[in-house]
């Protein structure tokens, strides 16, 4: 059975204590505590020693998804020094401006593919300029960005196949035309079953897809599934 | 040194028409992509087909563009193929033929969705597999690499004899199948062509089928064939199919199929230096095809040779200096192309003969 659990960020956004709340009775196994926007970093990472996370056997920390290059320098700082060395931090690599500040965090940086909007770090090959600049760098794999660059899966087995000893989390969602997480389809579900077999077990999975408290565990449910193999037809 | 160039080197060739095309198809795209540099997006990709992507651009050749549409649908698709068409007109390029399957935009449902039966229509197939065999995209290539790894995912996925038959042989017979029946399109479209345009055209488009319509059925058939000749253990090729691992087969094709039609043919035939008189034959052959669309020294006539294969009736043709040098070039194509791949001496021929008819 894998490992699942939610991103703070899409059960309450910008709302990481609610999001906490909200999750209590899930009793999930995994936990990414999100700091999307710039102004919920601080705030994150200074109430972090308040929390009770004991629950949680698995938590990882998603950096800001965006922040100016004058801001680069503290956000990193920040992370370094506020989120505790064994959580990976999730990163988005469009958001890097000079890379030398980020080398530091060694594999507890872990890069997320992107989707289609995003000029770099989509596929195999342009992750591999990322990992080139940040080489001990480890991977966030989100099949939901992957199928929405390539609905064929060809990308995601490409990005599988090449980074699998990078792998430390994936993301799963539906990621629909305009780039929001929705609660997985059926159509998702089959296509990322396709490359299932390439994940782990062990990989803690973290939810995105952005669903009301009455629908967690039915999601939670559907993910599993969701990175069940597909079976030869 | 691409294989063309090296075998050119081994069989002490001079393609000299072929490396031509090559130079006005990269400078022809690189003047489109400029013109139309703020038309693709990620969902909206212009492909072109034809002599461009084939790259055998010679003067007279048109530019075969498609507006590839995979996202959602929107009002402004057809102003945008409308301008994309004006900007093409402006630059002194050639549009595509009068049967509309270019020069508009097209949605990448029924591509990857209308594979045979009833609504496979003829041009929905010619689209398909020109998109496969020799495509190449102007500006963003997003949607165009999308909607080809769905369409090779159709092909590859549903060939249940490629992954469980107990054949050796690893060819995928849905796309090879395809490829071979979109050739016999072409094939009969011509005689339909005969029968709908008596006005002429006849004898250019009897050349580009001897030449270069074969040449792409050669590349699609080699393309099939790659699957199973990348092996050379036949052990290694058993296990690697065991696991149906489709995208990594999508991945393979797709690099292969990153090559123009006549790079296809040539890296298949490197290895076979026994047959390198035959490879010079019909590389050399190919090249004087090239030469001969090429040239635009007039005639008598003052027309160029490929305007007067294009305006010779066919009730002229007997006797004709013109279409019998056509002729004669496609002849030594056609031996050549026996010579090599109906054969059991080689692995392709081999193949050739247990694929390429029953």
């Amino acid at each position: 059975m894998r490992s699942v659990g939610f991103s703070s960020g899409a059960i309450a956004y910008g709302d990481f204590m609610g999001a906490l709340a909200t999750l209590r009775d899930g009793k999930f196994p995994c936990l990414e505590l999100s700091a999307l926007r710039i102004s919920e970093l601080a705030p994150l990472i200074d109430a972090l020693p308040h929390m009770d996370l004991s629950a949680y056997s698995y938590i990882s920390f998603h950096a800001p998804s965006s922040f100016s290059s004058d801001e680069e320098a503290w956000v990193a700082d920040k992370l370094f020094s506020g989120v505790p060395a064994q959580w990976p931090i999730v990163i988005h690599p469009d958001t890097i401006f000079d890379f030398t500040r980020w080398t530091r965090f060694g594999r507890r940086l872990a890069i997320e593919n992107m989707d289609r909007r995003k000029p770099i770090g989509r596929t195999a090959c342009e992750l591999s300029v990322v990992y080139e600049k940040l080489p001990d760098a480890s991977l966030c794999f989100d099949v939901g960005h992957a199928r929405q660059c390539d609905p064929s899966m060809t990308e995601a087995f490409l990005i599988l196949s090449r980074f699998r000893d990078k792998l430390v989390e994936i993301h799963i969602s539906e990621v629909n035309s305009a780039s929001q997480h929705d609660a997985i389809s059926h159509g998702a579900k089959i296509a990322f079953q396709q490359i299932a077999r390439m994940i782990p077990e062990w990989i803690p999975v973290i939810i995105e897809s952005r669903v009301t408290p009455a629908q967690i565990v039915t999601e939670a449910c559907r993910a599993i599934e969701a990175l069940a193999p597909a079976r030869f037809a | 040194m691409t294989a063309l160039e090296a075998l050119e080197s081994r069989t002490g060739s001079k393609w000299e028409h072929l490396r031509m095309a090559r130079q006005t198809s990269a400078s022809e795209r690189a003047e489109i992509t400029k013109a139309l540099d703020t038309f693709s997006t990620a969902d909206a990709s212009i492909v072109v087909v034809g002599s461009l992507a084939r790259e055998e651009c010679t003067p007279g050749s048109d530019v075969d563009w498609t507006l590839l549409l995979d996202g959602m649908s929107k009002p402004q698709d057809e102003q945008l193929a409308r301008d994309i068409r004006q900007v093409i007109e402006e630059l002194g390029k050639k549009q595509p033929g009068r049967e509309g399957v270019f020069g508009t935009f097209v949605s990448s449902h029924d591509l990857i969705h209308r594979i045979g039966g009833e609504t496979d229509t003829n041009m929905n197939t010619t689209r398909r597999i020109l998109l496969l065999l020799e495509s190449i995209s102007i500006g963003r290539p997003d949607a165009h690499n999308r909607v080809l790894n769905n369409i090779l995912y159709r092909y590859l996925e549903e060939d249940r004899g490629l992954w469980f038959g107990s054949n050796s042989s690893k060819v995928p017979r849905f796309l090879f199948n395809d490829v071979a029946r979109y050739w016999r399109t072409m094939a009969v479209d011509f005689a339909y062509k005969q029968r709908t345009r008596p006005d002429g055209g006849f004898l250019l488009r009897n050349t580009k089928l001897r030449l270069s319509r074969k040449l792409l059925f050669l590349a699609g058939m080699l393309i099939c064939f790659d699957c199973h000749t990348r092996f050379e253990d036949p052990r290694e090729r058993v296990e690697f199919y065991k696991g149906k691992p489709v995208e990594a087969v999508i991945d393979r094709l797709r690099l292969v199929l990153a090559q123009p039609p006549l790079e296809i043919l040539a890296s298949s035939l490197v290895p076979y230096t026994a047959f390198d008189k035959s490879i010079k034959k019909l590389f050399t052959a190919y090249d004087e095809f090239l030469g001969m669309l090429a040239d635009e020294t007039p005639l008598s006539s003052g027309l160029t040779k490929r305007e007067h294969l294009d305006t010779l009736h066919v009730d002229k043709i007997e006797g004709d200096p013109v279409a019998t040098q056509a002729r004669e070039i496609s002849h030594r194509f056609r031996d050549a192309i026996t010579e090599l791949f109906l054969t059991r001496d080689t692995e392709l021929g081999k193949l050739t003969i247990e694929y390429g008819v029953f």
